[in-house]
This record gives C-alpha cells, sequence and structure tokens, in this order.
C-alpha cells in the first residue's frame, strides 16, 4: 500500500467551460455578479425548432486547447470536457506529468446524452450517401463515454476510469464514485461532466420534455421558485474537478479547495416532481449522514431549481423536510437561473460554484429572479456575504434521480 | 474512376483530413519507413483514410491496407492494387 490516507476526498484542481465564462476565473465573476448570459439560439441549423432560448458557450476555439489528432474524433461535448480537465488538471498543479504511476490517475465523467451533434453529421451520411461514408469515430465520438476515454488517453491516465450515466443527478453522483475510487487506492481522479445539448438532433430529442420552457423571452425563459416559473432552458458547457486523498494533497503541498463530505441519490421517477420531495429529502439526509453534518451547519444550498412550480415547491419543502427550521432559514441559490441547466454538467458547476462560494466568503445571487414564492431564503440581486464552512448541492434529473452532495471548506497549502 | 497512383501529397492531405495529424509531404517522403503510430495516426484514423481512398476510386482495397503499419507499406500495397486493376 501506499503512503498513509486521511480517507478524506479533496478538490484539489477546478476547471470550468460555462456559457458566462471559459475559464474558472471568468465564470465566478459572472457567477457572483449574478449576470444573466441566456440568449437566442444561434447555433446552426437550430433556428426553426420551437426551442428558442439556452445558455450557449460562444466563443469557444476548441483548437485553442486541444491537438487536432483529438478533435477530428470527438464531439463538442468531448471537447468542453477535455478542456476543462486540462485547466482542473494546470490548477491542481498536475498538468503534463503523471503522478507517479500512469495507473494512480483515474478518470469518470458523467454524461446525459454524448455526442449528438458528431452523431448526427454521421447519421446524415449514412441516410444521404451511403455506409461507406461513415466515418470510423463515430464507433467512439458519440457514446456516452467518450470524453472519459479521451481525456484518459490525452492525459495517458491508465487508472480507474467509468462513466456515469445516470440522469443529470448522475454529476454528484460520479463525484461520489471518484471519491470511492480514492478511498480504494487510486491516488488522483479526474472527474466531471460537460454537454453540448444544442444542436438540432439533440434539441429534437429535448423537445418532448415536458418541463422545457419554450419562451421566446430570455429575460422570462428560466425563472425557478417565483410564480412564472414556466420550465427550465438548457445549456451546454460543465466543469471538471481534479480530487485525490486529503493527506496525500497535503503532503505535495497543494491547496485543498474543499472536501467531499458525504453524498447520496435516490430514484423517484420520471416527472414526478411531488415524489421528488420525499426522494430529495432522503438524500440530503443520506448525504448529511455520511458527512456527520447536523442540518444547522449547513451554510448554503445550491438548488436544482427545476423552474417548474411542482418542482420548486417539491424542492423548497425537501429541504425543511430535511432540515427542519434551518431549511427556510438557510440561504439558498440558484447561480444556473444565469446560463441553464447543462444536463449532467449542471452539477459539477455548481460545485464549483460552492467551492468558490466558500473560498470567497459570498453568496452569490440567483440571476432575474425577484419574486420568490416559497418558503426558502432565496439570494436574490447581489453576492450576499457570508462565511461558509459547509455547502450542500442538490440536483434532479428529469427522468427521476435526486441527489445530494456535502462539500466541506478548503484549507491552504 | 482513375487509376492514377496515391502520391505521398495524397496520403498527407489524407492523415490531415481523417485523422487530423499534419505532416509536409517532404517530411513524410522523408519519413516514410515511420510507424503511422508515430506520426499520431491510430487504427481508426488509417480506417478512415482507406474509406475515403475507396470512395474516391469506387472501389475497396485489400483488406491489408487498414493494417499497414508504415506509409511506406501503405503507398507500396494501394497502389499496387489501383495499377492492377485486380
Amino acid at each position: 500500500m501506499s503512503a498513509q490516507r486521511s480517507g478524506r476526498t479533496a478538490v484539489t484542481g477546478i476547471g470550468v467551460v460555462a456559457p458566462n465564462g471559459l475559464r474558472t476565473d471568468a465564470y465566478w465573476k459572472s457567477v457572483r455578479e449574478g449576470v444573466s448570459v441566456l440568449d437566442r439560439i444561434t447555433r446552426d441549423g437550430c433556428g426553426h425548432l420551437p426551442l428558442r432560448v439556452a445558455g450557449e458557450v460562444r466563443g469557444f476555439d476548441a483548437s485553442a486547447f486541444i491537438e487536432e489528432t483529438f478533435l477530428v474524433q470527438t464531439d463538442r461535448f468531448s471537447h468542453f470536457a477535455m478542456a476543462a480537465a486540462g485547466a482542473a488538471l494546470d490548477d491542481a498543479g498536475l498538468s503534463g506529468k503523471a503522478a507517479g504511476s500512469p495507473y494512480s490517475v483515474g478518470v469518470v465523467t458523467a454524461a446525459g446524452s454524448g455526442g449528438g451533434e458528431f452523431g448526427q453529421r454521421e447519421l446524415q451520411k449514412l441516410w444521404g450517401q451511403g455506409s461507406r461514408y461513415v466515418g470510423p469515430y463515430q464507433s467512439i465520438a458519440w457514446f456516452y463515454a467518450a470524453s472519459t476515454g479521451q481525456i484518459s488517453i490525452r492525459g495517458g491516465f491508465k487508472g480507474p476510469c467509468g462513466v456515469v450515466a445516470s440522469d443529470e443527478a448522475g454529476g454528484l453522483d460520479a463525484v461520489a464514485h471518484a471519491g470511492r475510487a480514492v478511498r480504494r487506492g487510486t491516488d488522483v481522479v479526474v472527474v466531471g461532466a460537460a454537454e453540448a445539448p444544442l444542436a438540432p438532433y439533440s434539441m429534437v430529442c429535448q423537445l418532448g420534455y415536458p418541463e422545457l420552457s419554450t419562451a421566446e423571452d430570455p429575460a422570462v425563459a428560466y425563472r425557478p421558485f417565483t410564480s412564472r416559473a414556466r420550465g427550465f432552458v438548457p445549456a451546454e458547457g460543465g466543469a471538471v474537478l481534479v480530487v485525490e486523498d486529503a493527506d496525500r494533497a497535503r503532503r505535495r503541498g497543494t491547496a485543498i479547495r474543499a472536501t467531499v463530505a458525504g453524498h447520496a441519490a435516490t430514484f423517484t421517477g420520471a416527472s414526478r416532481w411531488d415524489r421528488s420531495r420525499e426522494g430529495l429529502a432522503r438524500a440530503i439526509q443520506g448525504a448529511l449522514d455520511e458527512a456527520g453534518c447536523a442540518p444547522e451547519e449547513i451554510d448554503v444550498v445550491f438548488a436544482d431549481a427545476l423552474g417548474t412550480p411542482e418542482a420548486d415547491r417539491a424542492e423548497a419543502l425537501a429541504l425543511t423536510d430535511a432540515l427542519g427550521p434551518h431549511g427556510t432559514r438557510v440561504p439558498v441559490t440558484a447561480p444556473k437561473a444565469g446560463f441553464g441547466r447543462a444536463y449532467c454538467g449542471g452539477p459539477l458547476l455548481d460545485i464549483a460554484a460552492a467551492v468558490l462560494a466558500m473560498e470567497h466568503g459570498q453568496v452569490p445571487p440567483t440571476p432575474g429572479v425577484f419574486d420568490i414564492c416559497h418558503d426558502i431564503d432565496l439570494v436574490t440581486t447581489r453576492a450576499r456575504p457570508a462565511e461558509l464552512r459547509t455547502a450542500l448541492i442538490l440536483s434532479r434529473g428529469l427522468m427521476g434521480s435526486n441527489a445530494a452532495l456535502v462539500l466541506r471548506q478548503g484549507e491552504q497549502a | 474512376m482513375s487509376n492514377t497512383e496515391l502520391t505521398v501529397q495524397e496520403l498527407s492531405a489524407l492523415m490531415k483530413k481523417a485523422a487530423g495529424v499534419t505532416v509536409d509531404p517532404q517530411d513524410l517522403t522523408a519519413r516514410v519507413d515511420t510507424p503511422f503510430a508515430e506520426f499520431g495516426v491510430d487504427s481508426l484514423g488509417l480506417l478512415g483514410i482507406v474509406g475515403e481512398l475507396e470512395n474516391r476510386h469506387g472501389r475497396a482495397l485489400p483488406t491489408d491496407a487498414e493494417r499497414c503499419k508504415t506509409p511506406r507499406d501503405f503507398l507500396d500495397l494501394v497502389n499496387g492494387a489501383l495499377t492492377t486493376g485486380g
């Protein structure tokens, strides 16, 4: 066995590619200021579809981050993931060098839909020109596991690898999975999720979701926890973390940005938002139990904020069910109201925001939301200064998964 | 379609298109015995090159084509097949 381990999973690197920031620092600035970047969808071939507003990642030049040999064989969702992974490894001080054996580094991603744009292009060749015109990289580029595979190949990482396909909340489940790999002895796990759901085929796949907001006006399209909640808007992008054992991080002298203290997940059925109240409450209780955390210790909640009246009500009630009276007093926020829900990437972006919020002692606001109609202390308008030691991150998926994750404040190197 | 030989220039362009590998034709000529893998062309990349050539010439290439290790092996095999008309 290697050197002594604490059994605590430390976050030592963060990489973000989001609609409101192509780098972690730009993302935090937008989140802290409560900037909304929701806008009309401009991507090619999407103009005729009845989904109008989303959070697009604009100005992202994949070739600035990723070698062409990787670009030709990957979809946009993997481009985001590889760029974010590179940034996270840089942040952790692990870029360009395998930390010991290549088998000591693993990769886990969560994925909600895979590489829809790449897949559509090749399927159009299949039906338009014939099977001989389908490129061989179709065999890998559009699968859920593509980003895990490409991050591991690109970095030379041969440790435990996997992909979690458990709905949007899988973004939190993936981080818990990475934590288990670390506890079992893997030195470092690169874990995250990024999605690219704004392409014609991918968008058509979403049109059947009753929770999707098809509003034309970006200012009103996604207003969770208000009486005018009318659904959610999708987003591109996501975030990747580097996690490792806390003692290992201390030994190599790197800052522990946060620790992953607890997680739990439940399942309550697709679009059964009334039932998600109990599912979410039980996930919160499970995460608190694993973290050894009392409800009153939670200093901030990053809400799932689906944005339909029924789902928002269930989440607000779940907070009180699980946290008691503290559930109506703890500051709650939903930065994603300003840039959309990036499916599995969404919970990772919330984790990134929560770590940054704890580091800066500020609860970021929920953009564009003023008229709250639930009994929660939703932070709006501007960031609220607060000492934040413990954060709770919630996520639900359209297919019925619920998950909760408890993060604890980090420590300097 | 034509039976013209595959040149190093064309192979260089195909490596760029199918596998994202940029190699100057002169450099490729000089390193014609260097394995494809060292240029960054993996097995799927070579398969893509074979598919592109088959579509261009409207005929199948020998199955060994996608298993060639070096540009020289590949050029010899492909040009042998294309020029014999077999």
